[in-house]
């Protein structure tokens, strides 16, 4: 049976900071592991890895999905934005439908299309500062990874 | 016929990462017919460099969202060459029936959600959600099982967890293998479908071929279609090479309008992948396996690179087939926890699996503390690159009677039938909100 809620980080972890969302999901886990998320078993932490196709499998079936990824929205490095799919006019332009530079609005789609679409789809983007080929996040990232978390943890875990 | 013709295609869709298609026709002269790879080298060999013999699959499993199984099999066995580790059998076969996972993972989301579009008419799956559903459902619940079945015995669907050098940190139980098997014969009419459906189609399938080195593993003893075990061997009858020596098969070479490097044994190119495998052991897939390849007319020695998508299709099904027997074996065997002592030492080692795409290198070297001071890995679509551009120079002068559109449409088909990998570094979102 799958968990109601699934928060799923997406990203390149060997890309500087193209790999908050998994370093995010590391830290989530971890939270829940040591028992600081309450309801942390209705929730699902999940590695999304570069995203893809397999997203559709992962979305199916529950009521709520967070999604958590780098993303380029001309503001501040460091900056986290919490948005829905409504309010975003074109989340990728290179919508180029391969397996990796999927649209993730186009998953959504098809989940939508197939009836399994969770009711309720949060993003939260982190604006990078270094793309680059490197394991780790830059100083400035890492140091804001405590902001992240607690917006995150406000929309999944309200009681906290 | 149209006595002028220009082709730019600026990214090739529905392919991984990036490609550029380019052709000058003027008064009917062919001027100019290119493959372009204008990706950004990603410096993999040079990132694991000073990392230790225990890191290495954690990282280089990251080369690919898609074929993360396959590079990871393929880093393990090279790190456990290199420092004299044997596996067991169970373990052997634990982490073949994983990489048949990522087999019918990646061929159902190849066929099912980029080619089958163009088979239909259609630029992606999204409107083939409305024009086909039945198909696409069955599509997506193959994949689906293929997601879970890798999430079992990887322990994710993609970058594994469970691989550790010498066996395996944790094992399914003999429950879950059942209800694994069950799913599998449970897939198998859905499977059928599949491939009728892709049938029902397949004649806009251009009939077009292209005398071909095909290169592939091939594993004798036993005699089995291998993703796995065995030697190197070509179509036109070299080998078998030790894979250590793949270096000698790849002959990796630059060329100026590539930044990935492009590969040539005794042509000037060869072909790698499902076709590669099935012209050089066709004759041992399962019988459904076989069945789907007649179905297609599918034959050994065939040269037509499209049809490499039908090999596909015929390894989907011989997949799910032999996992089955294989959980079979595992089961009568028993399943046991298993301990594993690795003792660092300097070496150098070559590990070798079939990615769904062809086949893939991996070679390591340690020092004496294990850490790794040298890498060098060979992927399956820099060994395709070579063979498209050979593809266009005969593509394009027997199809350009189709005109600019129709000529780039079966270039784009030509290059997606070949399940290119180029890249797959990134996801990064771009985001513009609603005003």
């Amino acid at each position: 049976m799958a968990k109601e809620t699934i928060v799923i980080g997406l990203g390149n972890p060997l890309m500087a900071d193209e790999g908050i969302g998994v370093v995010l999901i590391e830290r989530l886990e971890a939270l829940a592991r040591e028992g600081k998320i309450p309801g942390a078993d209705r929730i699902q932490f999940y590695d999304g890895g570069t995203g893809g196709m397999n997203l559709l499998h992962v979305l199916a079936g529950r009521r709520k999905a967070v999604l958590i990824d780098c993303a380029r929205m001309g503001t501040e490095p460091g900056t986290i934005r919490r948005f829905t799919p409504d309010q975003v006019q074109t989340i990728k332009q290179l919508a180029h439908l391969s397996l990796h530079e999927v649209d993730i609005l186009k998953v959504l789609d098809i989940s939508r299309q197939l009836g399994e679409c969770p009711e309720e789809v949060v993003f939260f983007g982190i604006e990078p500062l270094e793309i680059c080929q490197r394991i780790g996040l830059s100083p400035l990232l890492e140091k804001q990874i405590p902001y992240c978390l607690h917006s995150i943890l406000r929309d999944i875990a309200p009681a906290l | 016929m149209s006595a002028n013709i220009q082709i730019n295609v600026h990214h090739v869709t529905r392919l991984e990462g990036h490609g550029n298609i380019v052709v000058n026709i003027r008064n009917g002269t062919i001027e100019k017919c290119q493959w372009q790879v204008p990706e950004a080298p990603r410096f993999f060999e040079a990132m694991v460099r000073g990392r230790r013999w225990d890191d290495i699959q954690t990282i280089v499993s990251r080369i690919c969202g898609i074929c993360s199984i396959t590079h990871s099999l393929a880093s393990t066995k090279a790190v456990e060459d290199a420092l004299g580790l044997q596996v067991s059998e169970q373990t052997d076969m634990l982490r073949i029936l994983m990489h048949y996972s990522e087999q019918l993972q990646s061929h159902t989301l190849h066929v099912g959600y980029l080619v089958a579009p163009d088979l239909f008419g259609e630029k992606s799956v999204v409107p083939l959600v409305g024009k086909a559903p039945d198909a696409v459902k069955k599509i997506i619940k193959a994949h689906r099982i293929a997601n879970q079945w890798s999430d079992l015995l990887a322990g994710r669907t993609t970058h594994p967890v469970t691989l550790t050098p010498g066996g395996m940190t944790k094992i399914p139980t003999a429950q879950e293998l059942k209800d694994l098997q069950k799913t599998l014969k449970e897939a198998v009419p859905d499977l059928v479908a599949i491939c009728e459906v892709v049938h029902s189609v397949a004649d806009r399938m251009p009939a077009f071929e292209r005398p071909t080195e095909y290169i592939s593993l091939r594993q004798d003893n036993p005699p089995t279609y291998t993703f796995y075990h065995g030697d190197i061997v070509s179509s036109d009858g070299y080998g078998p090479v030790h894979i250590r020596d793949w270096e000698s098969v790849a002959n990796e070479y630059v060329s100026p309008q590539s930044t990935a490097k492009w590969c040539r044994w005794h042509r000037d190119s060869y072909a790698v992948g499902a076709l590669a495998r099935f012209n050089n052991n066709g004759h041992l897939l399962s019988p459904l396996g076989k069945k789907v390849a007649d179905m297609f007319g599918l034959k050994k020695g065939c040269c037509n690179p499209f049809m490499n998508n039908v090999a596909q299709l015929a390894e989907a099904a011989h997949v799910v087939e032999a996992s089955i027997e294989l959980i079979d074996k595992l089961l009568t065997k028993g399943l046991k926890e298993e301990k594993v002592k690795v003792t660092p030492r300097a070496g150098r080692g070559s590990g070798c699996v079939e990615a769904p795409r062809g086949i893939l290198f991996h070679t390591y070297e340690f020092n004496k503390k294990g850490e790794c001071i040298a890498a060098n890995i060979c992927i399956p679509t820099n060994q395709n690159h070579a063979n498209i551009q050979k593809d266009f120079e005969k593509f394009v002068p027997e199809y350009m009677h189709l005109g600019e559109d129709g000529l780039r449409h079966g270039m784009e088909m030509l290059v997606r039938s070949y399940d290119p990998c180029i890249s797959c570094s990134t996801h990064m979102l771009n985001v513009t909100f609603v005003k």
